[in-house]
């Protein structure tokens, strides 16, 4: 273990000035739809407070993937046409895209790799969602997927310096990447990841899938089933290349996640083999 | 110009010297043939050994390797001088024994290799298997093959 490194990791993560920002909106709208008696006429109040944020949440609304047919113009109007939910992971997306749409050295991502990533997990894991019969939660499941690495923004530059010895500590060891992580750095990118959303207020369930994406064995129970769909949606995007780095594949396909959602052999293999399409729809929205 | 072209996942690359085919792999296999006299060649990057009959070719292993021959061929390159090259096929470093996606890799390797054989092109080299992402640079020049996977590049020069 690195004391020198473990101390300037705890140093940034205990100062919350030296996290990533994001535009506040993001976090007031994120809780927002949670309140059933949210109007729409509040919600598009709040996100037209942001200017700079609501020309991009109109280009949004009419990409390829979230448009309806018929040209947005407004936010009160994207919110009739769209819905609450789906406003609310655009605003999302326009409002993380700066903190995550960048180059994570220390994981050998060029710059757009972690942001088409976790955009690829996002419309995954929404798949997932409605395979298996959770309509409900479908946006909550696509918001943590866009999310899930932010941890990695933090901790990349740490792990360039220690790159080579997490992934001998990989194999000395038989541990996970992000484990070795840990026994390194004393912190791994799902805790650091879970510091960001704390500072960005984003819900529990939020942070529970940041927090146990590759560990969703140690999730709590309530927030299982969503650390799972996002855990087995990144692990079918890096399988498939999608954004895979330094980390390559040493990680772990949970079976505890596949027993949580009833993913049978035959669907997994079916979410996989949507990649393609899945991409084709990242792309779109880029 | 030493143009460089990216291939997407389930995509299939086609190029002649002095460009350079690129892609990124985990579990998909890049399949590189590549024709030494007509300094031309494919890139594949197949997610899957099988095709259940999607109208895909480009996808599948069983379907890809045909398809890069038969255009190779129309672009004037002959079999006798083709050779191949795969990289890819990673796995998951932890799954259950079970879950039948967790060899996808291998499969994908094994496809790869029956169809080109089939179609009598050598495998020259092989790069596979493992648990981390490689990026691979398929230079047409002299079809040599760069695979950078876990912070480490190395190069296959054989045709
Ligand atoms: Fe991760
Ligand atoms: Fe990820």
């Amino acid at each position: 273990m690195h004391e020198q490194i473990q101390k300037r990791i705890e140093s940034i993560i205990t100062n919350l000035d030296q996290l990533p920002s994001i535009p506040d909106v993001a976090g007031r709208v994120i809780n927002m739809v949670n309140d059933p008696e949210l109007s729409f006429k509040s919600m598009a109040d709040e996100i037209s407070k942001d200017q700079a944020i609501t020309t991009n949440i109109l280009k949004l609304c009419n990409s390829a993937f979230f448009s309806k047919g018929k040209e947005i113009t407004s936010v009160d109007r994207a919110i009739v046409t769209l819905g609450i939910k789906e406003v609310k992971d655009i605003v999302v997306i326009a409002a993380t895209r700066e903190v995550l749409n960048k180059a994570i050295l220390g994981y050998d991502l060029q710059r757009g790799e972690l942001w088409t990533h976790g955009l690829a997990v996002a419309i995954l894991a929404k798949k997932i969602a409605l395979a298996k019969n959770k309509k409900a939660v479908a946006d909550v499941a696509f918001t943590g997927g866009i999310i899930h690495d932010v941890g990695k923004t933090v901790l990349a530059l740490f792990v360039s310096n220690t790159f080579k010895e997490i992934l001998s500590t990989v194999e000395s060891k038989k541990i996970t990447f992000n484990a070795a992580e840990r026994e390194v750095m004393g912190y791994d990118h799902q805790e650091i990841g879970e510091k960001v959303l704390a500072k960005w207020k984003f819900p529990e369930v939020l942070k529970a899938m940041v927090r146990f994406h590759h560990d969703p064995a140690l999730a709590p129970k309530e927030f299982l089933e969503m650390v799972s769909i996002v855990h087995i949606a990144n692990v079918l995007c890096l399988m498939g290349g999608i954004g895979i780095g330094a980390d390559g594949l040493y990680h772990e396909l949970s079976d505890v996640a596949i027993k949580a959602l009833g993913v049978t052999n035959k669907e997994l293999e079916q979410f996989y083999s949507d990649l393609p399409v899945v991409l084709k729809q990242t792309k779109d929205m880029l | 110009m030493n143009s460089l072209v990216n291939v997407g996942v389930s995509q299939v690359g086609f190029a002649a010297q002095p460009s350079v085919l690129r892609t990124i792999l985990g579990s998909c296999v890049g399949i590189c043939v590549y024709d030494r006299m007509k300094k031309t060649g494919s890139l594949a990057h197949i997610l899957l050994p099988n095709n259940p009959g999607d109208g895909n070719p480009e996808k599948y292993a069983d379907t890809a390797v045909p398809l890069m021959v038969q255009r190779l061929i129309k672009e004037g390159c002959k079999k006798e001088f083709m050779s191949a090259k795969l990289a890819g096929g990673a796995a998951m470093f932890k799954f259950n024994s079970n879950v039948a996606l967790g060899q996808i890799g291998d499969r994908n390797v094994e496809e790869a290799r029956k169809m080109l054989e089939k179609h009598g092109i050598p495998v020259v080299a092989e790069d596979i298997g493992g648990n981390a992402g490689r990026v691979i640079d398929f230079f047409l020049e002299d079809g040599r093959l760069k695979v950078k996977a876990g912070g480490e590049e190395k190069l296959y020069y054989k045709v």
